[in-house]
């Protein structure tokens, strides 16, 4: 446990250390602010179906902070240890391979929801200044942000599957970024093709639609099934990591 | 407290280690010698739990390195070839992060990077930034990093490796206080190093164990050349009559004060030709102001034993 720790603390320090890791978290905030605007912008022109909750993370805003952000967390994490050299040093330490990816994908989760908290913010910001000018309905807000947490682990543990494939950043940056496009778009293709495919598949592609699954909760419904996905989907992720580090240590 | 028996790492097309068998108890100081490419890094490796052999086993403090890897990584303390290190935290972060990944905590940590800080001289940098550091104080983390769980194996691969010579004689210094605590594996290209600190060596050449003995029975065994150097003048034809002495190889004409003469003969191994190139001399009735017989050196070993494939 205290490994496990140990191993956290120290990656945090290191996101914290990277000038990376602010110019992400400048982004995201600037993106969810115009996002945030564009909500208003729309609620502004005439009484709406839809409420801020809804728009704001409907927007096309959204979707541009969504997918930078996931490479550029997970794409150092055991690449650079790799590059260093330092994966030697490491893995003769008295350490679990399942301790080091557990330690660096946690750190990358708690990074990733210290990114998401400022947009919180802005609602309650909102909500004080203006004197609740709009309802802001709690419930899809906080399923919302539940919601964008799982997503987040799902993405992460694609980041730190191609982080552990190679050595050079980059490389697994454009993989990581390449599996959570391709992932969103399967979604969005199968729904406009809609009836040329067949019944089936239709609805296994509602299953995993991204786009659904956040539209579904900011207007208010949890749905447990696509939090479930998301976990599971993390889990096997990680799993494949774990695969990968220990081929590479007991090639034989 | 290393039991290596026939260990083989092969890797497509090449064998870097092949059926290595040697052990070594504790409290003693290991030199791992060899040409670059011999298998020397690889089998530190495999001792440090870094890679599985292909074949063969090996165990350290009676645990497998495979097996029981994390028991095995327990007791070694590894510093890998250039000292890998996190170059964007301080010495005493770094050292306080890999002594709590060793199992220390509390107390016990701080007292220990403490110790280990003050044993490789880097109190004066331990707030640096390990990116700033030079070669030689990033070699001394690796060691005060290796040296901190007070591990009873210490695997060292090439610790003095692009230091000066004062930094290579306190490490040397260092070591020598750690030598009856410990067991210490290290492996250096400097022979005048492995000559003063250890009591055998391995010699490695193609992933094939050469050699496992003390430096003096290696000299002494071995059949090594030696050199002869001679200063005389008088007479002529001097370099052809001593290459016709029974025994003598090779003869070369040195620098020397006019009209001395200094010449070295390479002579076959465990030959003796003072006496014959004494009786020369005083046949042709030269004289002689130097005679001197250079026994062969670890160097000389180590050139005979590797020769073969260069």
């Amino acid at each position: 446990m205290t490994v496990l720790l140990t191993l956290f603390f120290k990656e945090l320090r290191s996101f914290f250390y990277s000038p990376v890791a602010y110019i992400v978290l400048a982004m995201v905030m600037v993106i969810n602010g115009f996002s945030f605007r564009g909500a208003i912008a729309a609620l502004e022109s005439g009484p709406q179906q839809g409420s801020l909750v809804s728009y704001t993370f409907t927007s096309p805003w959204f979707w541009w902070s969504y997918f930078f952000v996931f490479p550029l967390l997970t794409m150092r994490l055991f690449s650079e240890e790799r590059k260093l050299g330092t994966w030697e040093t490491l893995f003769t330490a008295p350490v679990h391979t399942w301790q080091v990816i557990a330690g660096k994908y946690l750190a990358a989760v708690f990074f990733y929801c210290l990114l998401w908290a400022p947009s919180l913010l802005n609602f309650f910001v909102f909500q004080w200044m203006t004197a609740s000018a709009a309802d802001i309905p709690t419930g899809a807000l906080y399923s919302t942000y539940l919601l964008i947490f799982f997503m987040g682990l799902f993405n992460l543990a694609v980041g730190c599957f191609t982080s552990s494939l190679t050595s050079n950043q980059i490389v697994a940056a454009v993989m990581s970024f390449t599996i959570s496009l391709l992932h969103f778009v399967v979604g969005i293709f199968a729904l406009y093709l809609g009836r040329r495919l067949p019944e089936a598949l239709i609805d296994i592609v509602h299953y995993i639609t991204t786009k659904e699954h956040l539209e579904l909760f900011a207007s208010g419904l949890m749905d447990t099934r696509p939090l479930v996905y998301y976990g599971v989907v993390a889990l096997l992720f990680l799993t494949f990591t774990h695969y990968v580090l220990e081929f590479r240590r007991w090639r034989v | 407290m290393i039991e290596v028996t026939n260990l083989s790492k092969h890797y497509v097309g090449r064998t870097a280690v092949d059926n290595l068998t040697f052990s070594v108890e504790p409290g003693e100081v290991v030199g791992f010698l060899g040409p670059n490419g011999a298998g020397k890094s690889t089998t530190m490796r495999i001792l440090a739990g870094y890679l599985p052999p292909s074949a063969g086993s090996a165990k350290v403090n009676g645990f497998d390195t495979f097996k029981q890897s994390i028991q095995a990584r327990r007791s070694v303390g590894y510093m890998p070839e250039n000292a890998p290190l996190y170059l964007d935290m301080r010495v005493k972060e770094y050292l306080h992060f890999r002594g709590a990944l060793k199992g220390l905590s509390g107390r016990e940590l701080r007292r220990r990077t403490g110790e280990v800080m003050e044993g490789c001289q880097l109190d004066d940098v331990r707030r640096k930034i390990i990116g700033n550091l030079s070669k030689g104080f990033r070699q001394r983390v690796a060691l005060a990093d290796a040296l901190l769980g007070r591990p009873p194996l210490l695997i060292l691969d090439e610790p003095t490796n692009g230091l000066d010579p004062n930094q290579i004689r306190h490490i040397r210094q260092l070591l020598h206080a750690f030598k009856s605590r410990q067991t210490i594996l290290l492996s250096t290209h400097i022979l005048s190093e492995i000559e003063a600190s250890c009591d055998r060596i391995l010699l490695l050449h193609h992933g094939k164990l050469r050699a496992n003995d003390t430096p003096q029975n290696l000299v002494r065994k071995l059949r090594v050349a030696s050199d002869v150097h001679v200063e005389l003048t008088g007479g002529k034809d001097h370099a052809t009559l001593l290459a016709q002495i029974n025994g003598v190889r090779k003869v070369t004409e040195d620098k020397a004060d006019s009209p001395w003469l200094r010449f070295t003969l390479r002579v076959e191994a465990r030959a003796d030709i003072r006496e014959s190139l004494f009786d020369m001399a005083l046949k042709n009735k030269w004289q002689v102001r130097e005679l001197h017989r250079e026994l062969p050196r670890l160097e000389d070993v180590f050139v005979e034993l590797t020769m073969s494939d260069h």
